[in-house]
């Protein structure tokens, strides 16, 4: 029987990062937003409550939380500010590839002084050559004896300007395509790291995001995690972990779209009545709550899958596209209920369509979701 | 010090209030139980004189049914050293007075210097508890009170605001204090500390035991007969006006001769 | 039956509290014609004397100095005052020394407690009922005490004032030596009396003037407090102020601020967003003045007035001044 309560364990995580969000995050969200400010204090203030190193296991200083219980979280946040929860679980993507890939010692070397400070980490996957392509990369490791040489360019990264750690993907042999890619840890002080500038995003604007060029970048052979044909495999497996939070995620922001819409609907009068007895908009919301529903459970259903020790390819991606096609339509279907004010950016809910709009396209765009989901499908069948 | 803080879960600030079917009380049906903001003020305070007074101990004590539990849970995720759940009897008692008696029979065996408790709790607002189990245990006590801190050798020093000003008062211990909401900040419980208050043992004392050390006072003499939500409101009187003067004129005789809440 | 009712009254000087006065006048009301009402206070003989006017049977006074004024020697000296009158019911005013009062004088007396109260009753001999807001007056609820003793605190603002009946009682002063029993060595140190013109608190005022966004700058939310100061009211901010930094966050009226439900609330410029309302929507009347005629503050108001709060103010304050027989300063 499916089991849908959580237990008192997990509200207890669920109501300290709602607590967290309401009081810390969502007071500044529209001012971050609106300036494009990365709000420093709120991620360090994560970072003490231990909200922010939330799969790193509790031996190395993180959270050690399950794939579920860091949905709930996420969806707590995301409730408050989408762009503050990318930059706030930046160090859970960055730092999956040294839990799955590191050794025993790799971890206590990185993870262990990382986690027990305020530290931001980047994944380094995406290139401009093409996002979702990893095994076609371009950056460059040349083996120079005991070391490696890494040289070239990753963008979209988030946190890019503040991290002190860098897990970045780079091919060894570009003609054995995803079996010559390799993962190392960049410390961000490394020479030859060199930042690009923050960009200037339609949404997700309290986060910051940057291209990382990589010039000659030298890195000891320990920095490497798992063996030169590994790389590939790496990543592939960090984004099975960390695009359900993604679904988590979508779905708060659905669900505050959904909220502020239901909530006005109730109070403005158009024709001498609110607008919520209106059945034009009674349809509106209903098929909002209905896809935010989907989205939490969908979800809910993945990170559960994960937490019972399988791989959970389908149901992630199935969760991540679902989730964020649907944070984009109730989004929409919210400013709609708004009318005009909805698209003022006095009134907050076109922030949480254009914050919607990332969730379709970052971690796996929607189309590459749909690809996993067509083929892990049709290998039921085949 | 030892330092026993008083605590009481009450519903969520959020929850949708309704009257139980028998119309008795608040349905409690679904509703969630958190520690009451005001104890969250007595709990943080609790934690600000243990660490300045070295070797204190922190333990949170409830009395009430068995969601005493996760409020005590949440105080140990706050930094309270041990906690103690002080069963109701099973019909629940709602009395303040029977609830004071019970816990004062349960500090007979625990340890205490300072008691602290909320000023109230945020459900029914009574702020009898503190002083009737302060009256109980013959120390003395004060309500509505900020800003505690050591003083001397074994002694307290803290502020109350009252009507007449702010009054400084030293006390010595052992003594009872209610504290003021929001003066101080509460902090928030740590992530890892909210995964480590859930198997942190909690000692129980069984209604029976209760009852028999109270002996004749075991039945409550408060007993809730009516919950009920007020009518909701049907809108504003309006009022008209051509001048900024004419609209004060008529508002202010509206609110002395309609409303009379104007003197 | 024939209650007596003993009220613990609160004096300073020679001056008596106003939940004082309320109190008496529901200690009238119970003891009915034939109960009557006593009092007992910690004062000296000017006390006495201006308690008198409220037309108790008889008083009991203590002369305790006020650094000792603690709520454990009040209770032993109302407990034997009650003893003495053969009281069953005693009143304490609703301010927060009352509060601190009740529980320990209840134990000490052998009698039920309730705080808060808006409403009591007798039902028959030795039960009375008593009804009090709770859930910050989101919800009410109706208690049995069952008697024969009952300590009942008054929610302060909830009763008028008793007149003034004028008499001559009989005054019995309390041996402070009672108090020789009470353990602990609290002192009151010092007393840094409210500062004149600051109001009363927030939390505690019987009337609240809100600003909101309406103020439309920080300088002009001097509106606010001059309206507030010609009511005697204390001075609250929507979250739209204190966000902007206009006013400090103690302000703030909501659900990230306070919960109040004063007599009277005055809501300048504030648009009634939901989280605004759960903060004050108990208060007993609300006034809403907004240029917005569909903002949602005008639907749990009870007096509204569509316009510009920067005009409307002034002229509200002119004429409560007006009415009051306040100068202008």
């Amino acid at each position: 029987m499916p089991e849908f309560s959580l237990t008192a364990e997990q509200e207890s995580l669920r109501d300290l990062a709602r607590k967290f969000a309401r009081t810390e995050m969502a007071p500044k969200a529209a001012e971050c937003d609106k300036s494009a400010r990365f709000p420093e204090e709120i991620y360090r203030k994560a970072w003490e409550l231990g909200l922010m190193n939330l799969n790193v296991p509790t031996e190395y200083g993180g959270s050690g939380l399950g794939a579920l219980d860091q949905c709930l979280i996420v969806e707590e946040l995301a409730y408050a500010c989408g762009g503050m929860t990318t930059s706030i679980i930046a160090n859970c993507l960055a730092l999956e590839p040294i839990l799955l890939g590191g050794s025993p010692a790799q971890k206590s070397r990185w993870l262990t002084p990382f986690c027990s400070e305020y530290h931001l980490a980047s994944f380094c996957l995406t290139e401009p050559g093409g996002g979702s392509d990893a095994a076609g990369l371009k950056t460059r490791a040349r083996k120079d004896s005991e070391e490696y040489v890494l040289s070239g360019e990753k963008c979209f990264i988030t946190n890019g300007p503040h991290a002190s750690l860098f897990t970045v993907f780079a091919t060894l042999d570009p003609s054995l395509r995803s079996k010559g890619v390799a993962a190392f840890i960049v410390p961000g002080d490394a020479p030859g790291i060199v930042r690009g500038k923050d960009e200037d995003k339609m949404g997700h604007r309290a986060s910051s995001t940057s291209t990382i060029r990589l010039e000659e970048v030298r890195v000891s052979r320990d920095q490497r995690l798992g063996g030169e044909h590994d790389g590939f495999s790496i990543a592939m497996r960090t984004l099975d972990q960390t695009r359900t939070p993604i679904g988590a995620l979508a779905t708060g922001i659905a669900q505050a779209a959904l909220d502020l819409a239901a909530r006005y609907s109730l109070e403005r009068k158009t024709f001498g009545k609110p607008i919520s007895e209106h059945q034009a908009i009674q349809i509106k919301l209903a098929n909002m709550v209905q896809a935010v529903r989907a989205a939490r459970l969908l979800t809910w259903h993945a990170a559960w899958t994960i937490d019972r020790g399988q791989p959970g390819t389908l149901e992630s991606s199935i969760a991540k596209c679902y989730a964020s096609d649907a944070a984009l339509r109730v989004a929409d279907e919210a400013i709609q209920i708004f009318g005009g004010y909805g698209y003022m950016r006095d009134y907050p809910v076109e922030k949480l369509m254009r914050d919607a709009k990332l969730t379709q396209i970052y971690e796996g765009s929607n189309e590459i979701q749909r690809i996993v989901t067509a083929r892990e499908l049709l290998r039921q069948y085949g | 010090m030892e330092i026993v803080v008083l605590i009481k879960p009450v519903p969520e600030s959020e929850t949708r209030l309704r009257a139980s079917p028998d119309g008795r009380r608040l349905d409690s049906e679904g509703v969630r139980f958190v520690l009451a903001g005001y104890d969250e003020s007595a709990v943080e305070q609790a934690l600000l004189l243990k660490e300045n007074v070295p070797g204190s101990k922190v333990h949170a004590i409830s009395f009430g049914p068995a969601r005493c539990g996760e409020a005590l849970r949440a105080a140990i995720a706050l930094g309270a050293d041990a906690a103690t759940w002080i069963e109701a009897p099973p019909e629940g008692s709602d009395d303040p007075i029977l609830a004071a008696r019970a816990l004062a029979s349960a500090l007979s065996s625990i340890p205490y210097d300072l008691l602290l408790g909320g000023k109230h709790a945020g459900d029914d607002e009574e702020g009898i508890v503190v002083g009737a189990v302060a009256e109980l245990l013959g120390i003395p006590s004060f309500g509505s009170v900020t800003d505690v801190r050591p003083a001397g050798p074994s002694g307290l020093a803290f502020q109350r605001p009252t009507e007449a000003g702010i009054e400084s008062w030293e006390t010595s211990l052992p003594c009872a204090i209610g504290l003021q909401q929001a003066w101080n900040d509460p902090r928030t419980a740590k992530l890892p500390n909210i995964l480590r208050s859930r198997k942190a043992p909690i000692a129980k004392v069984d209604w029976p035991t209760v009852a028999k050390a109270l002996g004749s006072e075991s039945s409550p003499r408060s007993l809730s007969e009516e919950f009920r939500l007020p009518a909701p409101r049907s809108g504003a009187k309006m009022i008209e006006f051509q001048t900024p003067e004419e609209a004060a004129e008529k508002l202010v005789r509206l609110l002395r001769e309609e409303a009379k809440v104007f003197p | 039956m024939t209650p007596t009712v003993l009220v613990i009254a609160e004096t300073s000087g020679a001056a008596v509290a106003g939940p004082t006065q309320e109190a008496f006048g529901v200690a009238r009301s119970l003891a009915g014609a034939d109960g009557s009402v006593v009092a007992v206070t910690i004062g000296g003989p000017s006390a006495a004397r201006s308690l008198a006017l409220l037309g108790p049977k008889e008083i009991w006074v203590a002369d305790v100095p006020p650094e000792s004024i603690t709520s454990g020697a009040v209770a032993i000296l109302a407990a034997q005052a009650a003893e003495e009158s053969r009281a069953e019911i005693a009143l304490v005013g609703g301010t927060s020394f009352g509060r601190d009062l009740t529980g320990r004088l209840a134990v000490r007396w052998g009698a039920a407690a309730a705080t808060g109260v808006t409403e009591v009753a007798i039902v028959r001999p030795g039960a009375l009922r008593v009804r009090r807001p709770v859930f910050g007056g989101r919800a009410t609820e109706t208690r049995a005490l069952t008697g024969p003793r009952a300590v009942i605190a008054l929610r302060p603002h909830a009763f008028p004032e008793a007149p003034a009946t004028g008499g001559a009682p009989p005054i019995h002063v309390l041996d402070p030596s009672l108090l020789s029993a009470s353990k602990g060595g609290a002192r009151r140190r010092s007393l840094a009396p409210a500062e004149t013109g600051s109001g009363p608190s927030l939390a505690d005022a019987a009337i609240v003037v809100a600003g909101g966004r309406g103020m439309r700058a920080a300088e002009n939310f001097r509106l606010i407090e001059e309206l507030a100061r010609s009511l005697g009211a204390a001075v609250g901010a929507s979250r739209a102020v204190t966000d902007a930094g206009w006013r400090p966050s103690s302000l703030q009226v909501g659900q990230t601020g306070r919960t109040v439900s004063p007599q009277l609330y005055i809501a300048v410029g504030i648009s009634g967003a939901i989280q605004h309302l759960v903060g004050m929507v108990s208060s007993r009347t609300i006034v809403a003045i907004n240029t917005d005629p569909g903002a949602p503050i005008f639907k749990v108001a009870d007096y509204g007035i569509v316009g510009d709060a920067l005009a409307i103010v002034p002229a509200l304050t002119r004429e409560i001044r007006r009415v009051r027989g306040l100068s202008e300063t």
